[in-house]
């Protein structure tokens, strides 16, 4: 059986906003789908502890949201990434894959490579 | 960048109260509508679809309250409700709130305002550039003028050595000169009436030295103080400025002092008081003008009249040793070379080696009135910071009771789910909010109070100048005290609320029987408070005992009476020579001879206002430990010891033929007599002022009078000697009466029988000499009577203290007492079972009390020098067993005052009532 983790506050801020980066403006259930889609269906207990996150974004000013028309008619608030929410990830992203090349290079080594 | 603009979001929100509510719900119901249609889609049925879109959105109100957390200022938002709770809870007991705030108010306040004192007097830096850089020549101790050679530590210098120093000198960059003595004279504006103003004299640089600036016009100018005269100008005091009504037009207008005329040439910068604490002089002069304010005076040639106070500002990078090694080499060149001369004596040489200039830090300026009050104020300092924590424990007592209360509450509360921290934040915040408002009563309290205190303590008619309203860091002493305040009454009741082994279960909290434990802590407080309150009321029954001492001294004469008149003489234009004897036997045979007058006379002193003093030569009498000392001078006319009620004990008092031409005369009194003439009579031996045996001849003792007190009530028997005014040519400006009948006409008439003698003699002011006496002791008088107050304050404390706790543990035990009732106990055995409760707490408070308070006087005459000690404790050791025991009796009849109510309550209840109250 896959088991399911809760994703860390930070990380599911960058997948957010690589998500709005990528796809556009998104509404909260598209941006939830698209993470579940990519990672798997591994992530998420609790879709709803996006909405924290959405709001602590804005208020960063990272991303903006507006109410808009959801594919059933219906109104659904649509979010999108600033001009400094474009900025954070870039420099997000980088952190990030230094933060991963790092840590891979301590899998990789063994006890002979060392001198 | 991004975490500001979410804090502003956040503050934004808190602000106007923005909830986002209905937007996050509207979010979720989409959320869920479009995971149901997936879920459809998928092949699922209607509901299953929306139960498991439902389930995947997760705990609704968890998200709620994290995205609610999120978006507003969670921390300011529970202050606030806590504050609204707090005030609730507040207004419901208004009793409590009363008496604690008015108790913490009074702690707060006493604190504030003799903390404003000590910060006026005692720390508060001059308001001039870079205070620290100043130094002090001595230490400021002396006033007046001396001569001759100190072969000690200097204080006083002369014009002549100021001005060689100060050309000489490379460490300071500016060295001024202050007159020690601020002097007291009449002066008028533009020709209008005359007041009394003071007046201080100093060198021309002295505004610069300081970095004083003008705040109109100019300051003083080292030209003004080139030559003796040259410099008839006068800088005046803002706040003298601020008194005439701030018109710049008082620039250039003429102020007439004595015989002279000064421009004013400008008004020094705001909140200048001159260098010593405790004086304000109205105007600035330069020293140039030294003979015509005070004309008896030569100093500004005379190299051996010290009355000068130096203090000069350090060069930049120049250290305070530094400083002390130059300036006690150049002292020791100056003196060598200017007066020693060529060939100096042993003896000099010896008391040049002995001489040197300490210097002392003049950051704070000098203050006479800081070596009369530092023990004073360190005294009530430490009182009204026992009344402080005194009313701390009285409070938390109390509101360790109301928790108790509040306890099935709180309990139920803790059940639900809040946090321990939720709950003692809440509690803290009640009692922060009681501190908050016993210290704005304490502020409100301490405004005038210190001023007021000061007034009391100097025993003067005209007020203290001293800025004694709270500065910023007296406010900020204020907010410190009251924030330990609360953590100090506040903590100790919350945590107990909320936790640990006393903490109330909810089955226990509305327990019927209080267990030995529940009130340990409660206890604990009593008995602290009442070991305190032992402490102070110890302390301030040996202040009063000491007072009360001090009233009953025996001063020799009759103070009851006498009215002394304050003359100024100079001021009506009379030459020191035989007009100005002329002048005061006409006064005083013209005020004789007034019907409500017994005897009127001039005297160079009267009680408590300083001395002239030197060792005398008796020929054919060696010099003997006993009679080495100093003997104290007056100059009196012939009806002073009439006037004083001082008798004649052998020989005769002066007489109209003791004038200039009769050969000098002087009468001494007991003390005197017994020391160097022991067992033989004076009258008819000759001695001299000084040590000069050549002049062991030159007066005759022609009687002997009566000892007195003189320069205060606590001295040791006193040598003195009086000499006739009529062979000491000077200005008098104290003009003593005893009189009969009602004083208010007296004084009219006095004042009437001067003014048709010559109406230019001011009379400044009259006063009775037994208020002069009473003023002698004020510091003594504030401590004993201030101690007393707050002593009385906090037994007041202690009595609410104690009876609130013994009616809440009776309240509690209400069933048990019924029981006991029920049972076949007496309702006065139920009485005394509560009053031995009370007793016993009482007892252990006092084994407490004794001890620490004995041990208290005795660390603080470890600490203290003994002899300071004893200006403010006379005639009682610091061991008094009287008011001990006084102490003792009081607290403990105040204990079981307090404690009676209740036990009589306990008794009086009903065994039917209180086993159905449960």
């Amino acid at each position: 059986m896959k088991q399911k983790k809760d994703v860390r506050q930070g990380t599911l801020a960058l997948m957010v906003l690589k998500t709005l980066g990528v796809l556009g403006p998104l509404h909260g259930y598209g941006i939830a789908r698209r993470i579940e889609q990519i990672s798997g269906d591994l992530l998420f207990v609790n879709q709803g502890t996006l909405y924290p996150v959405l709001l602590r974004l804005e208020q960063e000013g990272a991303i903006a949201s507006e109410w808009g028309p959801s594919e059933n008619n219906r109104r659904a608030r649509f979010y999108r990434l600033t001009r400094a929410g474009n900025k954070l990830l870039d420099s997000e992203k980088r952190d990030w894959e230094r933060t991963a090349a790092i840590i891979a290079r301590f899998f990789e080594v063994k006890a002979e490579d060392l001198p | 960048m991004s975490a500001l603009s979410r804090f502003l979001a956040r503050l934004r929100n808190f602000a106007i109260g923005r909830r986002g509510d209905r937007r996050l719900r509207e979010e979720m119901e989409e959320h869920v509508a479009l995971q149901t249609e997936e879920n459809l889609r998928a092949g699922m049925l209607p509901a299953e679809a929306r139960r498991r879109a439902l389930l995947k959105l997760g705990a609704v109100e968890t998200v709620r309250e994290q995205y609610h957390a999120e978006e507003g200022l969670p921390l300011a938002e529970n202050l606030l409700h806590d504050t609204r709770y707090a005030l609730r809870q507040l207004r419901k007991s208004p009793g409590f709130t009363i008496v604690a705030i008015l108790s913490l108010g009074l702690g707060i306040g006493a604190n504030t305002a003799i903390f404003s004192l000590l910060d006026a007097i005692l720390l508060r830096n001059l308001p001039v550039v870079s205070p620290r850089q100043l130094v002090l020549f001595g230490r400021g101790r002396w006033v007046g003028a001396v001569d001759g050679m100190p072969d000690r530590s200097w204080d006083l210098f002369s014009y002549p050595f100021f001005r060689e120093f100060s050309a000489r000198n490379h460490v300071y960059s500016g060295v001024a000169a202050i007159d020690s003595i601020e002097f007291g004279t009449h002066a008028s504006l533009d020709g209008g009436p005359k007041w009394l103003s003071h007046i201080d004299l100093v060198s021309g640089n002295f505004f610069d030295v300081l970095g004083v600036h003008a705040a109109l016009g100019r300051t003083l100018a080292s030209d003004d103080d080139r030559a003796p005269g040259a410099g008839p100008v006068a800088v005046a005091s803002y706040g003298w400025w601020v008194r005439r009504g701030l018109t710049p037009s008082v620039l250039g207008s003429t102020v007439r002092i004595e015989s002279t005329n000064y421009t004013i040439v400008g008004i020094a910068q705001r909140g200048f008081f001159g260098t010593t604490v405790g004086q304000a002089p109205d105007f600035w002069i330069p020293l140039s003008m030294e003979k015509d304010i005070s004309p008896g005076w030569n100093g500004l040639a005379d190299k051996d009249f010290q009355s000068l106070y130096l203090i000069a500002r350090r060069r930049r990078g120049v250290t305070v040793a530094q400083a002390a090694a130059a300036t006690n080499a150049l002292f020791s060149q100056i003196i060598r070379s200017e007066y020693l001369g060529d060939n100096p004596s042993p003896k000099d040489l010896a008391a040049l080696s002995h001489a040197k200039i300490e210097l002392t830090p003049a950051a704070r300026g000098l203050s006479q009135l800081r070596l009369q009050m530092s023990l004073p104020l360190k005294i009530l300092m430490a009182v009204v910071a026992l009344v402080l924590l005194i009313a701390c424990v009285n409070i938390a007592n109390l509101l360790l009771a109301r928790g108790v209360a509040r306890s099935h509450e709180i309990a139920v509360r803790m059940a639900l789910g809040a946090g321990r921290p939720r709950i003692v934040a809440q509690l803290l915040t009640e009692s922060a909010l009681l501190a908050a408002a016993g210290a704005v009563v304490g502020i409100a309290l301490s405004w005038k109070a210190a001023a007021l205190l000061l007034h009391l303590a100097s025993g003067q008619a005209r007020p203290v100048p001293v800025d004694a309203t709270p500065h910023l860091d007296v406010l900020l002493f204020t907010i410190i005290l009251s924030a330990c305040t609360t953590l100090l009454f506040g903590m100790v009741p919350a945590l107990r609320a909320t936790g640990g082994v006393g903490a109330p279960s909810l089955k226990e909290a509305r327990g019927a029987i209080s267990s030995p434990t529940r009130n340990r802590l409660g206890r604990t407080l009593v008995v602290s408070q009442i070991a305190l309150s032992l402490v102070l009321l110890a302390g301030a029954g040996l202040f009063l005992h000491s007072l009360l001492r001090l009233t009953d001294v025996d001063t020799g004469f009759d103070k009851q009476n006498v009215l002394v008149f304050g003359l100024d003489e100079y001021a009506a234009g009379y030459e020191q020579d035989s007009r100005l004897a002329g002048l005061q036997r006409r006064i005083e045979d013209r005020v004789q001879a007034l019907p409500g007058v017994r005897a009127a006379s001039f005297s160079m002193f009267t009680f408590n206002e300083g001395a002239w003093s030197d060792p005398v030569i008796v020929r054919d009498v060696p010099r003997t430990p006993g009679n080495g000392h100093d003997v104290l001078y007056n100059v009196v006319g012939d009806r002073y010891f009439a006037a004083f009620g001082l008798p004649i004990l052998a020989g005769r008092g002066f007489n109209r033929h003791d004038d200039g031409h009769a050969p000098q005369v002087a009468v001494i009194n007991e003390t005197m007599a017994k020391r160097f003439f022991p067992g033989i009579s004076p009258i008819g031996h000759r001695f001299g002022i000084g040590n000069d045996p050549s002049h062991s001849g030159d007066i005759e003792i022609v009687g002997v009078v009566k000892d007195a007190k003189y320069v205060a009530l606590s001295e040791q028997p006193q040598m003195a000697a009086y000499f006739p005014w009529t062979q000491h040519l000077q200005y008098f400006s104290n003009f003593s009466v005893r009189y009969s009948g009602e004083p208010g006409a007296v004084i009219t008439e006095v004042r009437g029988a001067i003014a048709q003698v010559d109406p230019r003699v001011m009379v400044s002011n009259a006063s009775t000499l037994a208020a002069q006496v009473r003023a002698s002791i004020g510091s003594e008088q504030l401590i004993a009577e201030l101690s007393a107050f707050f002593a009385v304050a906090a037994t007041l404390l202690v009595c609410m203290g104690v009876y609130g706790l013994m009616s809440f543990a009776v309240a509690r035990r209400t069933r048990e007492m019924g029981v006991r009732i029920a049972l076949g106990a007496t309702r006065s055995s139920v009485q005394w079972m509560i009053l031995k409760e009370i007793l016993t707490l009482a007892g252990v408070g006092l084994l407490i009390g004794v001890p620490v308070s004995l041990a208290g006087t005795n660390l603080v005459l470890k600490l203290q020098d003994p002899r300071l000690m004893s200006r403010v404790l006379y005639g009682v050791g610091p061991f008094d067993p009287a008011s001990v025991s006084a102490a003792l009796c009081l607290m403990i009849l105040v204990a079981t005052l307090s404690g009676f109510l209740p036990a009589r309550r306990a008794s009086r209840v009903d065994p039917m009532q209180a086993l159905r109250a449960e």
